[in-house]
């Protein structure tokens, strides 16, 4: 197959990094070819340079055999190259045929919708993609709202087409939905570039090329390779998950509840209901996981457990006391961490320094104050104690957390929270976007907390961790607890056609 | 890296700096005076005045003499103190513009303070006097803060406006209402004189300078070991990066918002007292006028640090005290000093930027 897109000895810095050293890249008409690598592998600089987003400081991209050089995104759309990137850009309350027109208009002043409706309607069969055309986006779900998307690179006339973790917000049927479209237009002479750091896409591929800090370490093909030397590409060692409790020492849930949640519903701002009569037990030194498509009341789940938002029925009991209606304040008195999703929004202070990050929400607390003043000796002991403790690579406690990768800052609010919490551990997505190494890291930890006899909810995006870890695993769909399964005797495709609210039609 | 020969291209290119230099930074503030100098020089070219001429008698007017430094430091007064209640404000990341009204309110109720406590011994009766103009200032921030928390009302707006309502208030009350100088044929928009026991004292024997440079002082000493050493000042800071985070974990951010406008309100009230008790003796308008506003320059020019802003304090009450002797010996028009104020503003605001700049070499090895 001929070459369609390459890049040669490219190379791209950022201040005090080298994002893309030297990466050579090639991609062959008709071929998925899969970018993998860890967070900050230079995956996303890669098609960032491909897509005109960024202009590399050396090597050049070649397009159709000739040397391009992109200054926008706008040039590269005109070559033929369109990105889905993971947060879309649609206008909520645009139709789907407005939101695929528009900004695609260049001649004249008329905006002749019925000719583009014609195009579109043209690439929906030939491509086999179902989708109401006049249906406003606001009312679509998330994983249709990526079809726009991509229709509005084929609209442009793409060629190639860069998507940046598609899956990443579907349900697993949703994502095989995509990935069999994505070999029919494979077929059809489209070349797509897929960045992922999920093996399982990754062996659908037709070829791999593995970046590490910045380099190419190999382009493989998944079907000359197993998924275990990918995985020591990508990181340069083995990794075990060990997560075996010693010994059966579990105890049953009701002998020994921490958290009981009774009947909780919100409703937001808006009116929606986010949760919606969800019940739930958490035993003490049991890990309950939380499986579910993001978005769906995981995250109103967790500001009502840490007690950030106060939910208009149900209740809540903490060691058998009603917390219902407190605030967060209280919750964190007794004994609940939270660690939340959004690291550097919810869970720390970027300009902050690290001594001052770690004793977040506890600034008045007798340990760090002296009289009227915070105890900064002692803020600085405790810290850099922790800082020690936790394996936190930084120059300094004196260095501001927005200095740090996000796995060291992960292990601030990690730190954090464990050392000043008693009871109950709420963890939302602890290990998205960090290496592997530290997954394993926050895994382990998580683990340890597990056998001290702390109660954990554990929310993660990869099924995989979450079967592994928990003790029972529910699910989470449209804000209801749709179902509660045993790891030891479930499937991935069990769990997900709970994820997508337990319809059959949905896992079709 | 041996092949540099791949990089034919050398070409500076800006970046932003990890780390801030202090070499750095302090040659960014030395343009932005020279160039703010040079722009204001200009400007004074233009108008055509002798631009050396005015330069030194600007210059001996606000630190050629102790005289003039008495007169520059009773001029930079009030403007610290309002400096420091913006710096409280804006480190929060609350938008306060209300400092001028705040001013307004501690005269008003340091006024009123003196009105109903008259007849006390003299220091109780100067502290309740400070004290309640320490409150008018407090109350009005205050106002603006519960309504931004309780119905997310933008502080910016409500503060302006809050400006306009405490002027026209003090308007009323002075230009025939029950504070109107009664004694006089000739209605100023004044109130008599104040009692000689409520007035500030004197620093020093000098005529100008008063006790209320003192409270700039300590303001900002407490402003300093307020935001630096206390866990309030750990809010405060922490709300200005990130208030989801902050509120995240236990603090109430409403709470916060309005102990800060409390705070900031109190500090620019103080203003308004030295202004009325230390300088003209009796409440009027005109000696209050526009210090809110400077004082946010100052504030911003201090790169919202309390003792940056006591220079800058200092450095603005040196231009307008300095300005008097340049109208009189250079015949240059004092409206020209606020035109330069506002030049100086926006150089420092844009060496500011430029402090957390660097250039590079593209190409260089060593990134």
């Amino acid at each position: 197959m001929p070459t369609l897109l390459k890049a040669v000895n490219l190379t791209k810095r950022f201040p005090g990094v080298i994002a893309n050293e030297d990466v050579n890249f090639d991609l062959e008409v008709g071929e998925v070819h899969c970018l993998f690598g860890e967070n900050g592998a230079g995956k996303s600089t890669l098609s960032s340079c491909l897509f005109g987003f960024y202009q590399p400081e050396g090597g050049h991209i070649e397009f159709d055999g000739k040397p391009v050089k992109f200054r926008s995104p706008r040039d590269a759309i005109h070559s033929g190259i369109g990105m889905v990137h993971q947060h879309f850009v649609l206008v909520a309350d645009f139709t789907v045929l407005e939101n695929i027109v528009v900004g695609t208009h260049e001649k004249g002043w008329k905006l002749d919708l019925p000719a583009a409706r014609a195009r579109v309607e043209k690439l929906c069969q030939e491509y086999g993609i179902e989708l109401d055309l006049d249906a406003s986006v606001r009312d679509l779900a998330v994983g249709q709202q990526q079809w726009v998307e991509i229709l509005k690179a084929l609209y442009l006339e793409a060629r190639v087409l860069i998507l940046d973790e598609p899956t990443a917000v579907l349900t697993p049927a949703e994502s095989q939905r995509l990935f069999r479209i994505i070999g029919h237009m494979c077929e059809l002479g489209l070349s797509i570039v897929l960045i992922s750091h999920k093996m399982a896409e990754v062996m659908k591929a037709d070829r791999v090329t593995v970046l590490r800090k910045g380099k190419v370490v190999g382009t493989v093909r998944p079907a000359e390779v197993t998924p275990q030397e990918l995985t020591r590409m990508m990181v340069g060692r083995d990794v075990v998950l060990r997560v075996a409790r010693d010994g059966a020492k579990r105890l049953p849930t009701e002998a020994a509840p921490v958290l009981v949640v009774d009947d909780l519903s919100y409703r937001d701002k808006q009116g929606k209901t986010a949760l919606d009569h969800v019940s739930l037990t958490i035993g003490k030194g049991e890990i309950l996981g939380l499986a579910g498509v993001s978005g769906n009341g995981q995250k109103e789940l967790f500001e009502v457990l840490s007690g950030n938002l106060i939910p208009q029925t149900g209740q809540i009991s903490l060691a058998g006391e009603q917390i219902k209606g407190l605030p967060s304040r209280h919750y964190m008195d007794r004994g609940v961490g939270l660690v939340p999703d959004d690291r550097f929004r919810e869970g720390l202070i970027p300009e902050f320094n690290i001594r001052e990050n770690m004793i977040l929400g506890w600034q008045r607390h007798d340990d760090y104050t002296n009289g009227m003043f915070l105890d900064h000796s002692r803020i600085g002991t405790v810290a850099d104690g922790l800082i020690d403790e936790f394996q936190i690579k930084a120059p300094s406690g004196a260095t501001p957390v927005n200095h740090l990768s996000g796995g060291n800052a992960q292990k601030v609010i990690l730190a954090r929270e464990f050392v000043h919490s008693s009871k109950l551990l709420l963890a939302n997505q602890p290990t998205r976007g960090l290496d592997l190494g530290v997954i394993e890291y926050v895994y382990n930890q998580i683990i340890a907390k597990r056998d001290e006899g702390y109660a954990i909810l554990l929310a993660s995006e990869e099924l995989e961790d979450l079967l592994n870890l928990s003790d029972r695993i529910i699910v989470i769909s449209g804000g209801r607890i749709t179902g509660e399964v045993d790891p030891q005797n479930t499937t991935v495709e069990e769990i997900g056609l709970l994820m997508a609210g337990g319809r059959a039609e949905d896992a079709a | 890296m041996t092949d540099v020969a791949t990089y034919p291209r050398k070409r500076l290119k800006l970046e932003r700096r990890v780390n801030p230099s202090f070499s750095w930074t302090f040659t960014m503030y030395l343009a932005a005076t020279l160039l703010g100098l040079a722009l204001s020089a200009l400007l004074l070219w233009t108008s055509g005045a002798d631009v050396v001429k005015a330069f030194s008698t600007l210059l001996t007017g606000a630190f050629g003499s102790q005289k003039a430094w008495v007169a520059t430091l009773s001029k930079a007064t009030p403007l610290i103190l309002t400096g420091l209640a913006t710096v409280v404000a804006f480190r929060a990341q609350v938008w306060s513009i209300g400092q001028e009204g705040q001013v307004y309110a501690g005269a008003m109720g340091a006024y009123l303070g003196c009105l109903m406590f008259a007849g006390l011994p003299v220091w109780l009766y100067l502290s309740l006097i400070i004290l309640s103009g320490m409150i008018g200032g407090a109350l009005l921030g205050s106002i603006a803060a519960w309504l931004k928390d309780r119905f997310d009302v933008n502080e910016i707006i409500s503060t302006v406006m809050m400006n306009y309502l405490i002027v026209f208030l003090l308007s009323y009350l002075l230009g025939g209402g029950p504070w109107t100088e009664v004694a006089s044929t000739v209605v100023y928009q004044q109130t008599g004189p104040v009692p000689a026991l409520s007035e500030l004292p004197h620093l020093m024997g000098s005529k100008k300078l008063h006790l209320g440079f003192v409270f700039a002082m300590v303001s900002a000493v407490i402003c300093y070991v307020l935001l630096e050493k206390t866990p309030l000042g750990y809010e405060i800071r922490a709300m200005g990066y990130n208030p989801v985070a902050l509120a995240y974990r236990g603090t109430n951010i409403g709470r916060t918002i309005i102990l800060v406008m409390a705070i900031s309100g109190a500090i620019a009230g103080l203003a308004g007292v030295s202004q009325i008790f230390g300088t003209s003796h009796r409440l009027r308008a005109d000696t209050l006028y526009g210090l809110g506003y400077t004082g946010i320059i100052i504030g911003m020019i201090g790169g919202l640090r309390p003792l940056g802003t006591v220079v800058a304090g200092i450095v603005f009450g040196g231009l307008a005290s300095g300005a008097l002797y340049m109208k009189l010996l250079a015949k240059v028009p004092s409206a020209l000093v606020p035109a330069m104020e506002g030049i100086l503003l926006l150089t420092f605001l844009c060496a500011a930027v430029a402090a957390r700049y660097k250039f590079v070499r593209v190409g260089d090895v060593d990134v």
